[in-house]
């Protein structure tokens, strides 16, 4: 997960690129596979939830999320975790500029 | 020495269950299942919120008029509504519901995401605000290519 966070007058804009293949059940049937998608997704500033999503398999391939956010300084690390269907996480960790 | 016993335990367990209550918000995927396989928008939105009355201001969604590639479909949220969750549906896939956002303390509406669609149709965004009403906003797009063979 790529994940780059600025803040500017008080707000912090974060972008993130989760890789993941987004498999909708419909595409994994037709490739034998099984169908496999983030269905959730957590960001925290020291320890507090400042972003949450539940999502379904109908984000594109390889998602990219943008979101804002207030209450956090220069240096506070930010840190984000999906989880999918299948039950495999993945966690980064990333410094607000 | 049992009381002590007893009540040390007890406060353990207590901690116990607080904490993941506190580490997570809501999970709407777990909280409220029949929303992702609802097919209809109206009925994803009935059975998330427990209504389709919603007041159509408030809300900006800006989406492409026609999406050349229906696998990438970049779709932005915009509201100043003070609100508990934001929800995305659309009519063109087989089930209805894209995203559920929880907006939390400091959390502005100001949301990106990429989405797939098969074919052309109708999004929906519904604002859920912490006076108990929904506000809402559509917009209808031409998908070129179609995003769910991929």
């Amino acid at each position: 997960m790529k994940i780059k966070a600025k803040l500017k007058d008080d707000i912090v804009k974060v972008k993130v690129l989760a890789k993941h293949a987004m498999l909708t059940y419909d595409t994994a049937k037709k490739k034998n596979l099984q169908a496999n998608f983030i269905t959730r997704l957590t960001a925290t500033v020291n320890g507090k939830i400042i972003f949450e999503a539940s999502t379904s398999q109908f984000l594109s391939k390889n998602p990219i999320f943008k979101f804002k956010f207030k209450g956090a300084a220069k240096g506070d690390k930010i840190e984000m975790t999906w989880v999918d269907l299948l039950g495999n996480t993945e966690t980064s960790k990333s410094k607000i500029k | 020495m049992q009381r002590r016993k007893f009540l040390s335990l007890s406060t353990l367990i207590a901690f116990a269950a607080m904490t993941p209550v506190q580490l997570s918000a809501e999970n709407y995927r777990a909280t409220k299942p029949d929303v992702w396989t609802s097919h209809t928008v109206d009925d994803s939105i009935k059975k998330l919120y427990g209504t389709r009355t919603t007041i159509q201001e408030g809300v900006k969604l800006t989406a492409p008029d026609v999406a050349s590639n229906g696998g990438a479909i970049p779709v932005d949220i915009k509201s100043d509504i003070s609100a508990k969750s934001v929800a995305l549906f659309q009519d063109a896939n087989p089930e209805a519901a894209v995203i559920v956002y929880t907006v939390h303390e400091g959390g502005i509406i100001d949301y990106s995401l990429k989405m797939k669609m098969k074919a052309s149709g109708t999004i929906t965004v519904v604002v859920e605000g912490r006076d108990g009403k929904l506000y809402s906003a559509n917009k209808t797009l031409d998908v070129a290519l179609g995003g769910c063979e991929g």
